[in-house]
């Protein structure tokens, strides 16, 4: 990090802002073909603030932030929020190696952790009915791993621009 | 720790929001706050639209104006027709002693936002509780029928489409009244008819209609065009395959339909109220003179001199005594909907008339307005219809009865 400790954790509304952006990206109308494979903005975006500035971000907010992202999906209260916190939970107990990885690495680590997190969200799916038929729905989880390396560099970027840490 | 107690906390919120109502209003709450995210996410795309739509060019605009102007045409001539049609509809109908199909209302609203799960087919759109719109109510586009509401928020509200996987809807083939079961199959275009004997008469092109059983859907909207009938020999039914007519995953503007939601016994009672102070009326204006049939070419069994300004059941002329004595059994049992047919005006017509418009009843006795009386769609309707109506269908109406 090139700004060493000198400011007390600045900028936090930018880690919202951004976690804010990803929601909205989230919903963001994509042609048919893509649908498929939308990208998980939100946990890519948890990530990155877990590895990076881990204090603005626990696991109680981010479980919150699921709630508001069930009433934006029109899933049951407590879907996205209960696999968000899963997330979380996996991340946290990753973060010490999580760290120290090259960013492809972190990628494949990342690609296990989203399939994880999707396959919980097929059980929780079927309980209400709706089955995907294939096992198209872990498409997305490579995508956003695929994406994980651009991601990672655009948020240091902007993050050491504000200076949040 | 801590992942305990959340998980514990959204297993329990999940139960309660799928089970009770409890956690509506929060929802409800929270979505007002939220929903704008859709909006915001659809700015750019918009933007873009709009920038095109600026740019586009002088001569295209000139060919779709021209486009649009051959098809206004096309739609008003059919309009023409259409007034003698449900006028026709309308006095078979009350031959066939069955409830009147009458306009429902609609409001238009627009779509807002899809379902980012590519494998659940939702849309959300701008009118919500306020609107007056809710739960299972049907929606649909230009073509066809394309789903109906599953969630009301305060400003918006979330409509589960056809194609769902875990939708179903009743629906017949328009050719022969065949009934059967649309479910959806998680493809835009495509729905499937479940449990459709081997062999039934179905074939490929056949247009499927709402039926109007699940007490949902309104009865007659084109809902989708067969697209291939397989026989294998080896399956028990039947696999017809089927496209729905509205275009699903295109349209953006589309309507909400405000059916009639009396059940039927308050249709009934209202509709024997309407027939009682009719033929009050009637008794107290005496038998009007007898006027002959107004010379009617096109009527069919007209024959009888039934008299169009004051029919009511005692005093009618013989045949049509038969015939009114035949469909009147059924009048007072209030389990009929429109059981009191074929004496005054179309009884489920003047019964809704009476509900919508305190003017209506008065239409409908006898001696004030014989063209009104004679012709039940009229009635029912509004005055731009009764300016064309009259006409031709005063005197086949006064042949029924």
């Amino acid at each position: 990090m090139v700004v060493v400790a000198r400011s007390r954790s600045r900028n936090g509304w930018f880690v919202w802002f951004s976690l804010l952006f990803a929601l909205l990206l989230s919903v963001a109308p994509l042609p048919e073909f893509m649908a498929v494979g939308r990208p998980l903005w939100l946990p890519l975006l948890i990530a990155y603030w877990l590895l990076a500035a881990p204090q603005w971000i626990g696991m109680t907010r981010v479980w919150l932030l699921g709630l508001a992202a069930d009433v934006l999906y029109g899933t049951p209260l407590g879907q996205n929020a209960l696999v968000l916190a899963l997330i979380v939970f996996m991340l946290l107990s990753l973060h010490q190696r999580l760290r120290m990885f090259p960013v492809w690495q972190q990628s494949l680590v990342l690609l296990v952790v989203f399939g994880l997190a999707q396959l919980v969200q097929l059980w929780l799916n079927t309980l209400t009915g709706n089955r995907p038929p294939t096992l198209l729905f872990l498409f997305p989880a490579l995508v956003s791993a695929l994406l994980w390396p651009w991601v990672f560099t655009i948020m240091r970027w902007f993050s050491r621009l504000l200076r949040v840490h | 720790m801590r992942l305990l107690v959340l998980t514990v906390l959204s297993v329990a919120l999940m139960v309660v929001d799928a089970r009770f109502d409890t956690l509506k209003p929060l929802r409800g709450n929270l979505a007002q706050v939220i929903t704008p995210f859709y909006w915001l996410a659809e700015r750019p795309l918009r933007l873009w639209e709009g920038v095109s739509q600026q740019f586009s060019r002088r001569d295209e605009l000139i060919a779709e104006n021209e486009k649009l102007k051959a098809e206004a045409l096309l739609l008003q001539r059919r309009l023409q027709k259409l007034a003698t049609l449900t006028e026709q509809n309308v006095r078979l109908r009350e031959l066939l002693n069955s409830a009147a199909l009458v306009d429902e209302q609609v409001l238009v609203s627009e779509l807002i936002g899809v379902d980012p799960n590519p494998f659940t087919h939702r849309i959300l759109i701008d009118k919500g509780e306020k609107d007056g719109v809710f739960l299972g109510q049907p929606v649909l586009d230009a073509l066809g029928l394309m789903g109906q509401v599953v969630e009301v928020m305060p400003y918006t509200a979330r409509v589960l489409l056809l194609t769902d996987t875990t939708h179903s809807i009743p629906v017949q083939v328009n050719r022969n009244g065949l009934r059967a079961i649309a479910v959806g199959t998680g493809n835009p275009e495509s729905l499937e008819l479940r449990f459709v004997a081997d062999t039934a008469d179905i074939k490929e092109g056949d247009l499927l209609v709402s039926s109007g059983l699940g007490q949902r859907f309104p009865a007659g909207y084109p809902v989708a065009t067969v697209k291939e009938v397989i026989h294998d020999s080896g399956q028990p039914f039947a696999v017809v395959r089927a496209v729905p007519t509205a275009r699903l995953n295109r349209s953006r503007y589309l309507l909400l339909v405000f059916s009639d939601r009396r059940s039927p016994e308050e249709r009934a009672v209202d509709a024997a109220l309407a027939q009682e102070a009719a033929d009050r009326e009637a008794a107290q204006g005496g038998a009007a003179a007898p006027t002959p049939d107004a010379a009617n070419p096109s009527g069919p069994a007209a024959t009888p001199p039934a008299n169009p300004l004051a029919a009511p059941a005692t005093q009618a002329s013989p045949p049509t005594a038969g015939r009114s004595a035949a469909a009147n059994p059924a009048a007072p049992s209030a389990a009929h909907p429109a059981a009191a047919p074929a004496t005054q005006a179309s009884p489920s017509a003047a019964g809704r008339a009476a509900a919508a418009n305190p003017a209506a009843p008065s239409a409908a006795h006898p001696p004030t307005a014989p063209a009104t009386q004679a012709s039940p769609a009229a009635a029912g309707r509004s005055a731009a219809t009764n300016s064309t109506a009259p006409a031709p269908a005063a005197a086949p109406a006064g042949g029924a009865r």
